[in-house]
């Protein structure tokens, strides 16, 4: 589907926990999958911000991001109230494989869950065996929606036993770079792909500035991809860890 | 469309070669992509032409760390010349302009002159109709820049790669100079046909957190874009209006319909778009059909009418 400027409306906002939003905002858009991402103008800044769909309601082309409050363009976007207008690029960015017999592993870390909500609805639309975890560094940072939370400690600590455990044969996973690479290094190890959805600062989002980009070693070459376009999703093995 | 009352023709008086484009507004280098990248959100057909990702002899992977920094109404970039090469523009990159029909500027940069010139001669066996010559990008470690600088390396610059190139020869200054007069004589003395400025400013954007008792710094060196530059832009066409007779396309800043008509005041025959593409995406095609729009309504036949009324009245 074509990438498109919509001016949405503010079906509602809602404060989840200590510093994260949920914004549901009505558009024309039609579709958009997991993994995809939405850029939107904040006019007190000079860019646009990034953010992960984590819902989206076919019937009544409502789409859901997650909020959590960094910067000046953050809380603007905090600030929004009902009915208010909301201009958005979308939908953005590659989505999810599905692998229809695989036991999925779903790992958010901290506001990296937000893509995988949906992709664990969508993966449950699709009758596909799926477990979430997630990680948070405190209590009142919990976003809900997952199998298992974590709190205070890494999403990572029992990560190998869980996999044994469910019989997972794929990995996806959003959150910081750290953990992500260390998700990736694991299912190496264990011989398990594992799809890692990518955060960045970014300028265009639409893949032509260059400014968020991720080397990757494909063929033994090592090339540039941008995140906004090429991804976010890469597969962790062929990423250039830091 | 119903667009004609745009069309713009850029023309060295001197030598009488002319670059026709269907709207003066222009997509600028690096931020427009190598073809149709934008094509999701404008209609192609809307406006001017595309200025292409800067091409170097050698594809270039760029900058490693942190590329860009968000500024007060800016921004600031070091993305160090990513691009495919020349031989990936020419078999890869070309085809789908043509295919599509897109006017464009080929953006070159070399770090020698041997480079620019081999570049040229690229060019001129393709047909290609424009190049610009980006002397002027703060970015990267060895030459360009250099050549943007110093009035006479310019001068030999533009004369070589001249000898080689028979197309529309566009040179894009730095404002990074004390003496900007003084680079746009070289330029046209050096046989261009034109000159687009500016280029983005040398800018230092520094953050710093306080967390758990200690400083956490970050510092982006780069060069800044966006509607801050705007009055810097303004000033450094209208100084190198005063110091040469080819054409100049402005760029610095340019977001809405009367920054066209400021720059326009300044010195400008043509426009192009940079940071606000990153922002609005279709804004190089609203753009021109607001200026269209405007003409129709107040009765400009055409733009050098409207550049007339703006500059005598």
């Amino acid at each position: 589907m074509k990438s498109k400027n919509y001016i949405g409306k503010i079906k509602s906002i809602k404060k989840i926990n200590k510093d994260v939003y949920k914004l549901d905002i009505c558009s024309d858009i039609e579709s958009c999958k997991s993994g995809q991402f939405i850029s939107v103008l904040c006019p007190n800044k000079t860019l646009r911000r990034p953010f992960s769909i984590c819902d989206f309601d076919r019937e009544n082309k409502i789409l859901s991001i997650l909020i959590k409050l960094k910067g000046e363009g953050t809380k603007y976007l905090s600030s929004l109230k009902e009915n208010d207008e909301i201009n958005f690029l979308a939908p953005l960015g590659n989505s999810f494989e599905f692998f229809k017999d695989k036991n999925a592993l779903l790992v958010g870390a901290g506001i990296g869950i937000a893509p995988m909500l949906f992709l664990k609805k969508e993966m449950e639309e699709k009758n596909i065996n799926n477990y979430l975890i997630s990680g948070f560094k405190t209590e009142d940072e919990i976003i809900k929606g997952s199998d298992k939370v974590i709190v205070g400690g890494s999403v990572l600590d029992d990560i190998e036993k869980l996999i044994k455990e469910k019989n997972i044969d794929v990995i996806y996973s959003c959150g910081p770079m750290i953990v992500l690479k260390k998700l990736s290094q694991t299912a190496k190890k264990l011989n398990i792909p594992c799809y890692v959805a990518l955060e960045r600062v970014m300028a265009c989002s639409i893949g032509v500035c260059r400014g968020c980009i991720i080397k990757l070693v494909k063929n033994n070459e090592i090339n540039n991809f941008s995140v906004c376009k090429d991804g976010p999703i890469f597969k962790g093995e062929e990423i250039l860890w830091d | 469309m119903g667009l004609e009352r745009l069309k713009t023709v850029l023309k060295n008086e001197k030598t009488s070669k002319t670059l026709e484009l269907r709207t003066p507004i222009i997509g600028a280098s690096g931020t427009y992509g190598y073809n149709s990248e934008f094509e999701d959100f404008i209609d192609l057909n809307c406006f001017g032409a595309i200025s292409t990702k800067g091409i170097t002899i050698e594809k270039r992977l760029g900058n490693d760390g942190d590329r860009i920094f968000e500024v007060q109404n800016g921004l600031i970039n070091r993305i160090g010349l990513e691009n495919v090469g020349i031989e990936a523009f020419i078999k890869d990159k070309l085809p789908i302009l043509k295919q599509k029909n897109i006017d464009f500027l080929l953006n070159i940069a070399g770090s020698t002159i041997e480079d620019y010139e081999k570049l040229a001669v690229i060019a001129q066996e393709n047909d290609i109709k424009a190049l610009e010559v980006n002397v002027s990008c703060p970015n990267v470690k060895k030459g360009c820049l250099e050549f943007g600088l110093n009035p006479n390396s310019l001068f030999e610059l533009v004369r070589k790669i001249r000898k080689n190139y028979e197309g529309f020869l566009i040179v894009k200054l730095s404002p990074n100079t004390s003496d900007i007069k003084a680079l746009a004589t070289a330029v046209e003395q050096g046989g261009a046909d034109c000159i687009s400025a500016i280029n983005t400013l040398r800018g230092l954007g520094i953050k710093i957190d306080y967390v758990g008792n200690k400083f956490l710094k970050k510092t982006v060196q780069g060069g800044l874009s966006g509607t801050c530059i705007k009055p810097v832009a303004l000033y450094m066409v209208n100084q190198i209006r005063q110091a040469v007779k080819i054409p100049i396309i402005a760029m610095g800043g340019i977001s809405k319909l009367d920054d066209l008509f400021e720059f326009i005041l300044a010195g400008a025959d043509a426009f192009q778009i940079g940071t606000a593409n990153f922002i609005y995406p279709s804004i190089c095609s609203n753009l021109a059909l607001e200026l269209n729009d405007f003409m129709i309504k107040n009765n400009f036949k055409d733009f050098e009418h409207l550049k007339g009324a703006i500059i005598n009245e």
